[in-house]
């Protein structure tokens, strides 16, 4: 039987669908332990018992529609004209629309592809060095996962039961220190400059330009924290508003085209469900068998207070974050390492804050961060080069990781 | 032959787009009409939110077995395309026919599961019995056996055939 679950694991990493991978691992635990194998989908449905779920196939189309449409483009020239001039005001450009982009696209490939196209020729015909210019790109490639209304939070939330929109506001002020301190280096890098004056008109223009995206995060947020809808009702507003937006009044994407848009985000959505069902019962039976809290008495004879233990656990999320994309890490990490936090006195929603600041600095640690290689296949250049270029933005991002971990106040402030 | 055979494809992809679609409109116009109901009639459809979190589940189940035709399932790949093709080719069978035993144990399961909600006549929201709003799992594990079996046969035949090409549906 364990020979059989080393064969299922071992082509669990050679690329076989996760969700089978821990299927079969429950659907053979269950049965090793004479329970009737109806369990693994009766608690698969108990997925239906969650309100919150309802955000995840929303905001994924959300993002979705936000990318296939022209307003990343629009969004661009709109803080080119606003922060442009300002010295080292395209780099800081890069950080807001690649952070605000990640934010609402969730999967952060998308974001070196989408954007890192457009960045690159700008950031390079403004004076700034190539490899400066591919090391920000590549950093700012996962920057935003922390903002809401991130799926990576939701999903932290689904599996971790934590209420989303508390984690919502934990992760704000986490990612501007994140934010302020890349800006800080990017001013500093910025090659000098005749500031460029605008016109009323030009801004104006800009303005113009996103008036119909502008309005969105104060919809998305206003409605969640003013009373007026939870988190999965702001996920149908956010997708209605952006149907009403991008389909009928931009028309960038035509009518004709919507179903098969709509049908990418349910495929997108459909792979990210059954991992989540598929973990539903491969945690019932970790907890069941107790592993959990063996785990725990197993390390607290090592580890003996909670600063230890944080300083373990970002060491080995930053690992996971490089081997793993940040859904499977999510949905294989949390439900062994929450009960394990909650025991040393960890706040879950500062864990779920930590566990985002890990994931997203393992994009791009080297040897096999994913961002790290989207770039290189990006910008066809060498994955070394990359290592060297993203270095400083590393150090910056593993600063602000400390801090967020050590002063858990950047998490509860807005609570 | 050949030319129905892609008609048909064709037919299927246009119908899957179609039934994801209005899944997704679905759940996007009832949640928009609890809020206005909620906000503007201080009143609102009490089966809404359970029949909300079923639509999630269905069409989250539909995309899951569109997600196994278009090869887009999550996986974890550590050689990717490291291998030689001949080697790929091969492992690519193995993954397909491993997939194809674990989507029907997870049909069993879930049919078992359905049998036993029948058996205990429960209903959920709008009087609808649960063993209906459940049977989604095992339809759509069904649905992924099915792809699964057909992607296995056609892996065989050209893996048999000569050297491996594709390693459609094997993960992303």
């Amino acid at each position: 039987m364990s020979l059989v679950k080393f064969v299922i694991l071992g082509l669990g990493l050679l690329g076989t669908p996760l969700f089978l991978v821990i299927g079969a691992l429950a659907l053979l635990a269950f049965a090793g332990a004479d329970i009737d194998i109806a369990v693994v989908v009766i608690e698969m449905a108990r997925l239906a018992d969650t309100p919150m779920l309802l955000a995840l196939p929303l905001f994924i189309f959300a993002g979705i529609l936000l990318s296939e449409s022209r307003a990343p483009d629009r969004i661009l020239r709109f803080s080119q004209i606003f922060f442009g001039w300002l010295p080292g005001g395209l780099a800081v450009v890069t950080l807001l629309v690649c952070a605000v982009f990640t934010a609402f696209t969730g999967a952060s490939g998308v974001t070196i592809f989408a954007l890192g196209g457009l960045l690159l020729p700008a950031l390079l015909a403004d004076g700034y060095d190539r490899k400066f210019t591919m090391g920000l790109i590549t950093s700012s490639g996962s920057l935003g996962l922390l903002f809401p209304p991130s799926l990576p939070l939701i999903i932290y939330g689904v599996i971790a039961e934590t209420r989303i929109d508390q984690l919502f506001l934990a992760g704000i002020l986490p990612g501007m220190l994140m934010l302020t301190m890349l800006a800080v280096y990017a001013f500093v890098k910025s090659p000098p400059r005749k500031p460029i004056a605008r016109g009323p008109r030009e801004m104006l223009a800009g303005l113009r330009l996103v008036a119909w995206e502008l309005p969105l995060p104060v919809i998305l947020l206003g409605g969640i924290y003013g009373g007026f809808f939870v988190p999965a009702e702001a996920a149908a507003v956010t997708a209605a508003y952006l149907i009403l937006v991008e389909v009928a009044i931009h028309r960038d994407i035509p009518w004709s085209q919507l179903p098969a848009v709509m049908a990418q985000s349910m495929v997108l959505f459909g792979g990210i469900l059954v991992i989540l069902a598929a973990s539903m019962a491969s945690t019932n039976f970790l907890i069941d068998q107790q592993v959990p809290d063996r785990l725990f008495a197993v390390m607290s004879s090592y580890i003996d207070n909670k600063y230890t233990f944080l300083l373990l656990l970002n060491l080995f999320l930053l690992i996971i974050g490089a081997m793993l994309d940040i859904f499977s890490a999510l949905v294989l990490i949390v439900p062994l390492i929450l009960p394990i936090a909650l025991a040393y006195g960890v706040d879950p929603v500062h864990l779920g804050i930590i566990f985002l600041t890990n994931l997203q600095i393992g994009y791009c640690t080297p040897p096999v961060g994913l961002n790290l290689f989207l770039a290189s296949y990006r910008f066809e250049r060498p994955v070394t080069e990359l290592y060297r270029a993203t270095l400083p933005f590393l150090g910056l991002l593993l600063l602000t990781l400390m801090i967020v971990t050590y002063f858990p106040w950047f998490c509860s402030a807005l609570l | 032959m050949a030319q129905s055979l892609v008609k048909l494809k064709r037919a299927a992809l246009y119908g899957e787009e179609i039934l994801l679609g209005l899944l997704l409109s679905a759940m996007i116009l009832l949640a928009c009409l609890q809020i206005i109901l909620r906000t503007f009639f201080a009143s609102g459809l009490f089966w809404a939110d359970p029949v909300l979190r079923y639509l999630v589940i269905w069409s989250g189940l539909f995309g899951a077995v569109a997600a196994t035709g278009r090869g887009r399932h999550i996986a974890i790949d550590l050689i990717g395309d490291h291998l030689p093709p001949v080697l790929q080719g091969w492992l690519t069978l193995i993954i397909q026919l491993f997939s194809t035993l674990a989507a029907a144990g997870l049909t069993w399961a879930g049919w078992r599961f359905v049998a036993s909600e029948f058996a205990f006549g429960a209903s959920g929201p709008l009087g609808l019995p649960l063993w209906l709003l459940n049977s989604i799992f095992p339809l759509a594990f069904a649905l992924i056996t099915l792809r699964y079996l057909l992607l296995f046969f056609g892996q065989a035949r050209a893996v048999i055939a000569g050297p491996a090409i594709g390693r459609e549906g094997g993960g992303q």
